[in-house]
């Protein structure tokens, strides 16, 4: 077993590490189950440590589960989510990161149309962490995503990536960034695509707190409309009670540009292929913002794969 | 190869063809020439089936097919190319993804195999060293950030690759400078040959100084006015469309 590289099963509402007489001894962490709550602690390290977390449906139950998640001082953590949801799920993340920690959580999801998941996340940064959140999903009959992060030291920095792809389904994201401190870096793109009848809601809140000077944020939200049925909405918030901040947020919604697919179609790609080359196009336009190459060829085959 | 016949096209309820008649055989060069508005690139779009053009009345005949009851992707497919005067661009597409994925498409549709990775590169390079392209540019997305020079050569680069039996060059000589114009006039040289045929569009003299037509329309008020060879085009040059 690689001491920087174990995975987490989440079977029906239980959670099972592999090979659980090492986990305890692990280098870089400690993992203690109770109560459906699984709390993982990550160490110091200088290199990045992985934890897989698989949701496998055996029965047919929701899953229902509370991670809670500490970053030791100067620790580095990635966590991927690589799970087809195929049933109910309620999934929550409690994360706290502790100075000089360094999270990645790359949640890269299939869900069902004619279920009901949520997935609640809540990090709190403390001084010169950085926190990296990439979501790659598509939609479900009700499928509720909140994630709030809280900056609540000096240099705190987090980058927030999100990809919905929906096709007769409905997603609801909504995304609160609280700079509760002072020189603290927020970076958001969120992007999705609503085929059919979708529905899709983004809510992006950024909060700056009247004592967070220096603060940058920065919000950008787009959605393509595909047919004539489906409905995006999307709302960029800013709540700014510092005048000393560099903000910006921009949101645009609209149907693909029909240059753009004649274009394609004239040089002998069919109708339903031109829309496709320009979905992937859409949503591969923030890929320069993972730097990790694994990371990034999990992405495009997730969006090669549902686009 | 090409038979336009009594062609009338609007856009937004605005008339631009008015009963044009053209006709080009397998091996001809024609050249259209025009002031701004007379209708050039009109007939450019409704030839490749923009759908922001509308045929009003007439027929064109394209190797014995009726295009006009053709969609844009079965026109490119038979062979028809349309060099683009604004070539879109396209965020989030590689160049080299989306040759190999339009070489692809029409490699598919004669029957044979798509190519695969190593042999585009191949022919890539052969191409693009022919119009002097970096291979650089290959990975960037599709027209975004190019010069007006370098959109214009990847345009005569999908000629290229593609081997269309009728191009048409939509002021492909717009915004190229002088090398440039050289380099893209010899690859589109080439290319002539018994059995393709080309229909340029113009405002200049200059690229056809480079690329010599069988013959020379004049264009106005959606109609071809004047045709003659390319001494025509010389006239136009010292005399003006008034």
């Amino acid at each position: 077993m690689n001491k920087d590289h174990f995975t987490i099963t989440i079977r029906d509402s239980e959670a099972f590490i592999e090979n659980p007489s090492e986990v305890i001894s692990i280098s870089n962490a400690s993992a203690f189950l109770k109560d459906k709550t699984l709390a993982i602690k990550v160490s110091p390290s200088e290199k990045f440590m992985q934890i897989n977390l698989v949701v496998n449906h055996t029965k047919n139950i929701p899953v229902n589960f509370k991670i809670k998640l500490e970053l030791l001082e100067g620790s580095k953590l990635i966590l991927l989510d690589e799970s087809h949801y195929n049933n109910d799920s309620d999934l929550e993340f409690i994360t706290i990161m502790k100075k000089n920690s360094c999270f990645e959580l790359y949640k890269i999801n299939r869900y069902q149309n004619n279920n009901t998941n949520k997935f609640l996340h809540d990090c709190t940064l403390l001084e010169n962490c950085s926190f990296k959140d990439y979501s790659f999903s598509n939609g479900s009959k009700e499928n509720f995503s909140k994630t709030i992060v809280n900056l609540n030291d000096i240099n705190a920095s987090f980058l927030g990536s999100g990809i919905s792809i929906n096709d007769s389904t409905h997603t609801d994201n909504l995304l609160e960034i609280r700079h509760n401190s002072k020189s603290a870096l927020s970076n958001c793109y969120f992007k999705t695509v609503a085929k059919g009848n979708s529905k899709v809601n983004f809510d992006g809140t950024i909060f700056v707190d009247n004592h967070c000077s220096k603060t940058t944020s920065n919000q950008v939200s787009k959605g393509l409309l595909i047919g004539d049925h489906s409905k995006i909405n999307l709302v960029p918030k800013l709540e700014i009670y510092n005048d000393d901040v560099e903000c910006s947020h921009g949101a645009a919604s609209g149907q693909p540009d029909k240059n753009t697919l004649f274009y394609l179609t004239s040089r002998g790609i069919s109708k339903k292929d031109a829309e496709e080359i320009y979905i992937e196009g859409f949503l591969s336009e923030f890929f320069d913002t993972i730097e990790n190459l694994s990371m990034l060829s999990k992405a495009k085959n997730f969006i090669s794969l549902n686009k | 190869m090409l038979d336009i016949n009594k062609l009338n096209v609007s856009i937004e309820d605005s008339k631009i063809l008015n009963d044009l008649n053209l006709s080009v055989k397998t091996g001809e060069v024609h050249a259209i020439m025009g002031p701004n508005g007379s209708g050039k690139s009109t007939i450019a779009h409704t030839l490749a089936g923009n759908p922001n053009y509308q045929v009003e009345s007439g027929s064109i005949k394209f190797n014995e097919k009726n295009l006009l009851d053709m969609e844009p992707t079965e026109r490119s497919l038979d062979g028809l190319f349309l060099a683009f005067q604004y070539p879109v661009e396209i965020p989030g597409v590689t160049n080299s993804s989306y040759l190999r994925q339009i070489l692809n498409s029409h490699l598919k549709h004669q029957g044979k195999d798509p190519i695969d990775a190593a042999a585009f590169l191949k022919l890539l390079k052969e191409k693009s060293e022919l119009l002097k392209i970096p291979m650089e540019m290959h990975s960037r997305f599709v027209n975004t950030g190019f010069s007006g020079g370098e959109k214009k050569k990847n345009e005569v680069l999908q000629m290229k690759l593609l081997e269309p039996k009728l191009i048409i060059m939509d002021e492909t000589d717009s915004g190229l400078d002088v090398d440039a114009l050289k380099i893209t006039a010899d690859a589109v040289n080439e290319m002539k040959s018994t059995n393709r045929s080309l229909i340029i569009v113009t405002h200049y003299l200059r690229l056809l100084e480079y690329i010599e037509p069988d013959y020379v329309h004049i264009f106005q008020n959606g109609q071809i006015i004047e045709s003659g060879d390319s001494s025509l085009a010389s006239r136009i040059d010292k005399e003006g469309y008034e």
